[in-house]
């Protein structure tokens, strides 16, 4: 990261000086434009592109920041430079009030924000131009006076434009290595999953909303005088945020620095085109290279340098650490971590989980089990803050966490991992570990939170696919990358939603031995499983659900003989089963059907 | 009739089956058992065509299949009654019916299926025009029966036809199972309702981590340890 | 502020239906694919004005403009498959698929620009002169041929929905595919015919355009965000609800435009849509 900071600064100093030297106005008021768009195409990129929710609104932000550095300056007579900040502001304002109202609805993702902020940009350009800010006579702004940052007015225009796009670059390069960034790029894979592993993920997309349109009010501040007379129609036009999105998407939408590389690519394309029927040919190239870049380069020109970030330094692989110290198991007088009483989920009236208490002890491995339908997976799912219960509490150490939202659930402690892999597929492996650090019981910062991802890699042996994508990995390393995360969170609690399903023998064997590492070094499990002889292997006690309530708990090889539980699995009315060892593989035949 | 010869079914990189095989003969009843996860809606889906074999082959009547696409099965005569009803909720119950014999080589005789069908269920005659969302679970699953009859199958395949339902209902459904079986309807069942299943079924097959681990009569089967072990496992030590 | 007088109001929600009427005819299209197909597919404006154009180049030459209705949908059903064809080919998710038509319409609007200028045209036909009058009412013809397009083409989607095979297996695959499959509709297939139907229904729009309205190329994107509100006001894949929705507001917008002043009409379907989407998120 030092690196391309050095790179800009240097970049951005010899751009500076350029205006004092006699350089030609034409190329000043290319430049310009492409500050311009870099700005706005960068800026995008930072809800847009790393969160993925695609606004179509940038170019409200912007036409906001200009009318009110026109307003301001022109009808209320404010001094140039001092409108700048205010449109900023201002800008960033009514981003948040859109912010506030769309992230708050569960549903509205993808193409629905997209046309959200699409219609949110027609309602503001029609208040502006009925009211008095504009009027419908447009606002000239040829009276106000220019600052003489410059020797000429185009140069002081162009040293704006050059700051406002240097500090865009900046904010950009330093969120896209922040923990921010982390949990926009985890909002961008998987929004769900990255909420129940503890991102903040409302505040966290608002934040990038209001970031990034105050950026492109303080630059449509500047542009306000650069175009020298504002109109609505202009200034509104719906091919601005489209063309900004088709730049971000050319250079990369996942590096902090694809869009600048689209805007400049664009920007040069279009002003070879210039003028008359030119222009109309540039559209069309525009046309066809938005079609080209979706369907053969969808990462954009950028979109392999992005993966490559964050090459791992040293291996610094520790033994198993300690954190804290080993607790005995199953005893009566162990300390109860998690507590439901009558936790109930209903879904359109189908009664997931009908009222369930259900006792977890520290230190232990609880089996939950049942057939099919049974409420398993609706617990975990309520637990962990994914769902909201219907009724009834649950109680972790002395915090009721079932009213709380699944990102603070997961910072009191609790984490869980899903039956089929759900790893943040454009972060690498150490990454997708480094995040639960990041936003789980510690909150850890970047830094310590790679190296706690380390040890936790090394603990599961994966430290060698530490750089890889997750798609990399075959289905036993990525469920070993789950409990990573899971572990590097620093939960006490930890869920496994059928761990075991799709292993091999053997893989399940290296699981099962996994398992028992985790819980030897202090943490405690809740263990869903259908593969019994993992169940009698690694079981403390178990809890048997069936349709929704609870069956029958106790040690596995007591509560598993007992009829109830038997008839519940099998169906089976009445008969006392020999549970015997099984018989040794030899004699099982796999025959054929006859 | 059905050959399944060491079928291999993966979903990306989580192999469901590993080389399982199979013969159900015409007008054969063969139902499957085991636990949660061992794989017998992957085994059920993949004869209906919704997946595709990794590697091995299927062969319905001496067909190779995996040539056909998936939404040509129905025409072989093939049809699925799926885990949880999956009907179309938002259409009545005789726009489900009548979508069962959507294929070309069931629509000429949709009135006379729909009469069959009515003559099993005698219970949807009055549902009808109500939207299938809205019914109870055990009336979809007459609903969800009778699409897949309209089909006029040769292979009738039924995912854990008990799931969710009270236990008289399934009574009532496996007696129609067998009512359709005694037509001569080839049926493939998948449960995890060992006991009832067992009492219809002719043969089975015990399906345990994606492996058929036993397989014969029916009742022969119902007595043996390996049923329960596959279901409920034992306290032997896991190595490793 | 003066009411208006009656007549005034009166004439101003038969305008507002006429206005709904072509809202319906491009918001058709674009509701069924997106409702049915997951889709949203923005080349229905520019099949529009290109129909629309093309009606305007025809009209000019002395052809009657009805013969531009047995003439145009058929040619542009060609052209919606071929697009649909495309799209499936190769893969768009649902996403790219609002940007890739997004792309193809700066394409069209730009060559429409490079053959008919950005000067606006208007269609002459005999038809213009034709006013029907019914108590202190204007319907003009061409108005009146719009809307019945409108009418005719909603309730036979509507129809074709709801009673024939084609359309129940359409709804059936959009609820669920697999299970479609499984009973032998195909999916691939029926989507080329809806989008060989949407590109059809959407050049109705344009010859309703030309007839109604004054053509321009960057007249495109006017209509983008009024047809939007139509749409997700009308309820996705529900053939009568883009004419219901267009009606609702275009009489708003002419009540609007009569009482206030014309330039708060857009104010009015934008806010609709943004209070619909923000209070029944759950309908796309």
């Amino acid at each position: 990261m030092r690196r391309s900071m050095s790179i800009l600064t240097g970049l951005a100093a010899i751009l500076a000086i350029l205006p004092f030297t006699g350089f030609p106005a034409s190329y000043e008021a290319l430049l310009y434009l492409i500050f311009l768009w870099t700005t706005l195409a960068v800026s995008w990129n930072i809800l847009s592109g790393f969160s993925g929710y695609f606004s179509f609104g940038h170019g409200a932000f912007f036409g906001i920041g200009m009318y009110t550095t026109g307003y301001l300056s022109t009808k209320m007579g404010l001094p140039f430079l001092a409108t700048l900040p205010i449109a900023g502001l201002l800008s960033a304002a009514f981003a948040a009030l859109i912010g506030a109202i769309a992230f708050r609805v569960h549903s509205v993702r993808g193409e629905l924000f997209s046309l959200l902020t699409l219609a949110a940009t027609f309602v503001i350009a029609t208040i502006i131009l009925n009211t008095s800010i504009d009027g419908g006579s447009g606002i000239y702004m040829s009276a106000v006076t220019v600052p003489s940052l410059a020797p000429t007015p185009s140069g002081t225009l162009y040293l704006l434009a050059l700051l406002v796009t240097f500090a865009t670059l900046l904010i950009a390069l330093l969120v896209y290595h922040s923990r921010f960034g982390t949990g926009l790029f985890a909002i961008h894979d998987d929004e769900d999953a990255a909420e129940v592993m503890g991102v903040p993920t409302f505040r966290f997309k608002l934040a990038a909303l209001v970031i990034s349109s105050a950026l492109a009010g303080v630059i449509g501040g500047v542009n306000a005088l650069f175009v020298s007379y504002l109109t609505t129609v202009e200034t509104f036009n719906v091919l601005t945020p489209l063309t900004v999105v088709l730049m971000a998407v050319l250079g990369g939408t996942r590096h902090w620095a694809g869009p600048a590389i689209g805007a400049t690519a664009i920007t040069l394309l279009l002003y070879s085109f210039t003028g008359g029927d030119s222009a109309v040919v540039g559209k069309i190239v525009m046309g066809v290279l938005l079609i080209a870049v979706i369907l053969f380069m969808p990462n954009g020109l950028l979109g392999r340098l992005a993966v490559r970030r964050n090459r791992p330094r040293s291996a610094d692989i520790a033994a198993v650490p300690e954190r804290r110290a080993v607790v005995t198991q199953g005893s009566g007088e162990a300390a109860v971590l998690l507590r439901t009483s009558k936790l109930a989920k209903s879904f359109n009236g189908i009664h997931a989980l009908r009222g369930v208490d259900v006792e977890v002890r520290r230190g232990e491995i609880l089996g939950l089990l049942g057939p099919n339908g049974s409420g398993k997976s609706t617990f975990i799912n309520v637990v962990s803050g994914h769902y909201l219960a219907t009724a009834g509490t649950a109680v972790l150490r002395r915090d009721r966490i079932s009213t709380l939202p699944a990102h603070r659930v997961a910072r009191c402690g609790v984490s869980r991992t899903y039956q089929i892999p759900r790893p943040f597929s454009g972060l690498t492996v150490l990454e997708n570990v480094a995040l639960t650090a990041m936003f789980g019981v510690a909150q850890l910062g970047r830094a310590e939170a790679e190296a706690e991802a380390w040890k936790w890699l090394g603990f599961t042996g994966l430290a060698q696919h530490a750089a890889a994508l997750p798609d990399a990995l075959n289905l036993h390393q990525r469920k070993f990358l789950e409990f990573a995360r899971a572990l590097a969170s620093g939960a006490d609690l930890l869920m496994l939603d059928e761990v075991l399903s799709g292993l091999t023998p053997s893989e399940i064997d290296n699981a099962v031995e996994m398992i028992r590492r985790i819980r030897d070094q202090g943490t405690t499990i809740i263990f869903v499983e259908h593969v019994m002889r993992a169940v009698h292997a690694l079981c403390d006690r178990v809890v048997v659900f069936n349709r929704g309530e609870v069956l029958a708990s106790g040690a596995p090889g007591e509560v598993l003989s007992r009829p109830e539980v038997i008839t519940a699995y099998l169906g089976r009315k009445d008969q006392t089963v020999d549970t015997a060892p099984a018989s040794a593989p030899g004699e099982i035949e796999a025959s054929l059907a006859a | 009739m059905l050959e399944l010869r060491s079928i291999r079914v993966a979903y990306g990189a989580a192999t469901a089956l590993w080389d399982v095989s199979l013969v159900l003969e015409n007008g054969g009843l063969l139902c499957v058992v085991g636990p949660n996860s061992a794989g017998k809606s992957t085994l059920i889906n993949t004869i209906a065509g919704l997946n595709r074999l990794v590697s091995g082959q299927m062969l319905f009547d001496g067909k190779d299949m995996s040539a056909v696409r998936p939404h040509r099965f129905c025409q072989e005569g093939i049809a699925i009654v799926p885990e949880s009803r999956r009907l179309f909720t938002k259409m009545t119950v005789r726009e489900n019916l009548e979508l069962g014999a959507y294929a070309p080589t069931a629509r000429p005789y949709r009135q006379r299926s729909l009469d069959y069908v009515l003559d099993l269920f005698p219970a949807l005659a009055q549902k009808m025009e109500q939207v299938s969302g809205a019914l109870s679970g055990g009336q979809q699953q007459m609903v969800a029966i009778g699409r897949a009859l309209m089909a006029r199958p040769r292979l009738l395949l039924m995912d854990e036809p008990s799931l969710g339902l009270a236990p008289a209902i399934v009574n009532d459904m496996f007696a129609a199972i067998r009512r359709i079986h005694a037509s001569g309807t080839a049926v493939l069942l998948v449960e995890q309702n060992v006991s009832m299943a067992l009492e219809i079924a002719q043969r089975a097959a015990v399906l345990e981590e994606g492996r058929i681990v036993a397989s014969g009569e029916a009742n022969e089967l119902l007595s043996r340890p390996e049923i329960v072990d596959a279901y409920l496992g034992s306290s032997e030590p896991v190595h490793g | 502020m003066d009411f208006p007088p009656i007549a005034l109001l009166g004439q101003a929600v038969v305008n507002g239906i006429f206005a709904g009427a072509v809202y319906a005819l491009l918001g058709l299209g674009l509701s069924l694919s997106w409702g049915l197909l997951r889709q949203i597919n923005l080349s229905v404006f520019a099949i529009a004005l290109s129909s629309g154009y093309l009606t305007y180049e025809m009209s000019s030459r002395g052809f009657d403009i009805l013969l531009a209705l047995l003439i145009l949908p058929p040619l542009f059903f060609g052209l919606g498959v071929a697009l649909q064809w495309g799209l499936e080919r190769f893969k768009v998710a649902s996403f790219n698929s609002l940007l890739i038509t997004f792309g193809l319409t700066i394409i069209v609007e730009a060559v429409l620009q490079l053959i008919w200028t950005a000067d606006v045209r208007r269609v002459e036909s005999h038809y213009s002169d034709i006013k029907l009058r019914f108590a202190d009412l204007f319907f003009p013809a061409p108005e009146l041929i719009a809307l019945a397009l409108a009418v005719a083409v909603s309730l036979a989607l509507w129809q074709v929905s709801r009673r024939t095979d084609i359309g129940k297996a359409m709804r059936a695959a959009a609820e669920d595919p697999a299970m479609a499959a499984a009973f032998g509709i195909d999916q691939n297939g029926l989507a080329l015919i809806l989008g060989g139907v949407d590109a059809a229904v959407a050049a109705l729009g344009g010859i309703g355009i030309a007839l109604v309205y004054t053509l321009a190329p960057s007249q495109i994107y006017g209509w983008l965000g009024v047809v939007f509100a139509c749409v997700m006001l009308g309820g996705l894949a529900r053939p009568l609800g883009p004419l219901i929705a267009g009606c609702a507001i275009g009489i708003v917008e002419a009540l609007t435009m009569t009482v206030a002043s014309p330039s708060w009409a857009p104010l009015v379907s934008f806010s609709l849509l943004l209070v619909v989407l923000l209070a029944r998120p759950g309908r796309a």
